[in-house]
């Protein structure tokens, strides 16, 4: 689903690499954690997938498709097919919970009644039944990112990636937000999780590539998030 | 659906940076307007020239009994002999292309209808005053005004020779110059409307960014993140040039129009002039808009 081809990528402004010939491939309907220190790499992954950057060696592949062959135009198609999640929710607030998915659906030009039918079936599926008319901030942080996990899968992507999902959510909360990510997941979706969380890591005993300073130090199927830490 | 929604995100945009909206709409209104004048000023000398074009090129006055100069003081009122031998001189050569007498009784007549409406004026004329003349027109005038001139200039009985261009040519400087004026200040005035549509624009984009950031994240096509803001600046131009049009139509109708009470000549300008200028301030305007928030939208919208 994912590919990483000794994957080298250089920001013009520093000279090392935020990754290092990172070769990853990541199969369908896997869950994987991305873990490692801040500036290890794991959020350039991520934007390198949705080909918010372009890597300076290497291939990429998603689902089959050459990155460096998919022209500009295309990018939003790819991006169609890719659930994001961030640690900072980026809900609209001025929309309420309903809309704030359903917006997902509108920008892509989707029938309304397209969208009356699949919301309400995404609100249910991450545990936000009746709250379609809450606006963000009266909604707990981790009801917000329930919102933001709704959205990105709205549109049934085949990957979800998520950037440290749990980072402004206490530990008990975090617990509810894998429970989701992990249903997602069984509906045959692809997760990708950056996460600093050894509690969550350590709990789901899911596949573990851990970066340190853009290189793949550790790749472990059902890992743990590491002695050092 | 898409409209709908196209059209909601335009509204938002359009109200949340209201101040900047109505500056944009005011300056675009103001520079159309100006321009729209500019263009009007140019159609009304271009028809009043043209009005003119056909009418007298060279007109040769005869001595008369109150003439001033030192030629005809010396001479005395030109004689029939004389006016017979300068018509003479006159339809002999090759560039001129007819000769009319104007006797000083047919003078005084077209001079009492061309200032009918100055009662006043008239009276304080009588005929007489007014000179006979040779109403000259040329087949080439920019060419051969110098050879007809100079032919006649000095002949006894010729009191002076007078281009009627050279009288008219001060009025269409003095056109040209205003004309001038106003199209300079609508350039300068085009220059910063184009300026705020970029700064609006880019206003609206930051203040939209958090929109436009999850937009792109799902998958948005860029048609679709931008159109939003292309319509915004397109719309801003078009009620700026709605209101340049209705104060075109006012230039028009009281100021050009009531002018041409004051000249003998009515050249004024049809309905049809008026619309293509507001057509072309249409094309104008819509065009700066939107090629303006096209580019500032490549900027600040990047994928």
């Amino acid at each position: 689903m994912i590919n990483f081809d000794n994957v080298t990528k250089i920001y013009p402004s520093q000279s090392r690499p935020a990754l290092e010939n990172v070769s990853i491939s990541v199969e369908k309907g896997e869950f994987v954690f991305l873990v490692g220190p801040s500036g290890s790499g794991k959020s350039t992954f991520l934007r390198l997938v949705l080909k918010e950057e372009r890597p300076t060696d290497g291939r990429i592949r998603v689902s089959g498709r050459d990155l460096a062959h998919l022209s500009n135009w295309r990018v939003p198609m790819l991006r169609r097919r890719i659930g994001c999640v961030f640690q900072d929710f980026r809900l609209l607030p001025n929309k309420n919970v309903y809309q704030n998915v359903a917006f997902a659906l509108e920008v892509i030009g989707k029938p309304r009644r397209f969208i009356r039918k699949v919301v309400p079936e995404v609100i249910d599926l991450v545990g936000l039944e009746g709250k379609h008319e809450r606006m963000p901030d009266e909604l707990s942080g981790g009801e917000q990112q329930r919102v933001a996990m709704a959205r990105a899968f709205v549109n049934r992507p085949m990957i979800l990636l998520a950037d440290e999902p749990t980072g402004n959510i206490d530990p008990a909360t975090s617990i509810g937000i894998m429970k989701v990510l992990d249903r997602i997941n069984r509906t045959g979706t692809t997760v990708v999780m950056a996460t600093h969380d050894a509690a969550i890591v350590d709990s789901m005993r899911k596949r573990v590539i851990e970066l340190e300073y853009g290189k793949v130090v550790r790749d472990q199927s059902r890992g743990v998030y590491g002695q050092a830490y | 659906m898409r409209a709908q929604f196209v059209l909601q995100e335009i509204w938002i945009g359009l109200r949340r940076n209201l101040t900047m909206t109505v500056a944009l709409i005011v300056v675009v209104a103001i520079s159309l307007s100006l321009l729209g004048v500019g263009l009007l000023f140019v159609k009304q000398v271009d028809a009043t020239r043209s009005y003119w074009q056909g009418k007298v090129e060279l007109s040769i006055y005869l001595c008369t009994a109150q003439s001033v100069s030192v030629q005809c003081k010396q001479n005395g009122p030109s004689t029939a002999a004389q006016r017979q031998q300068i018509q003479q001189t006159l339809t002999s050569m090759p560039q001129v292309a007819s000769v009319v007498y104007q006797s000083q009784q047919q003078a005084y007549q077209q001079f009492k209808q061309e200032f009918s409406n100055n009662p006043s004026f008239v009276s304080t004329v009588a005929q007489g005053d007014i000179p006979d003349s040779f109403q000259v027109k040329l087949k080439n005038p920019q060419a051969d005004y110098g050879t007809v001139a100079s032919s006649v200039t000095g002949k006894s009985g010729v009191d002076s020779v007078i281009d009627d261009r050279s009288i008219l040519a001060k009025f269409y400087k003095l056109l040209g110059g205003a004309r001038n004026a106003v199209v300079i200040v609508a350039v300068i005035l085009l220059v910063a409307a184009t300026l705020l549509v970029a700064n609006t624009i880019r206003l609206s984009a930051f203040s939209r960014r958090r929109e436009t950031g999850i937009m792109r994240l799902v998958g948005a096509s860029n048609f679709y993140i931008q159109l939003p803001f292309l319509l915004e600046g397109i719309i801003a131009g078009l009620i700026g040039w709605a209101i340049s049009v209705g104060l075109l139509i006012a230039v028009k109708s009281l100021w050009l129009d009531t002018l041409q009470q004051y000249f003998t000549f009515n050249v004024i300008l049809s309905a049809g002039d008026l619309v293509e200028v507001v057509i072309l301030a249409m094309c104008v305007g819509v065009l700066l808009c939107g090629a303006t928030s096209f580019l500032t939208l490549r900027r600040y919208l990047r994928v």
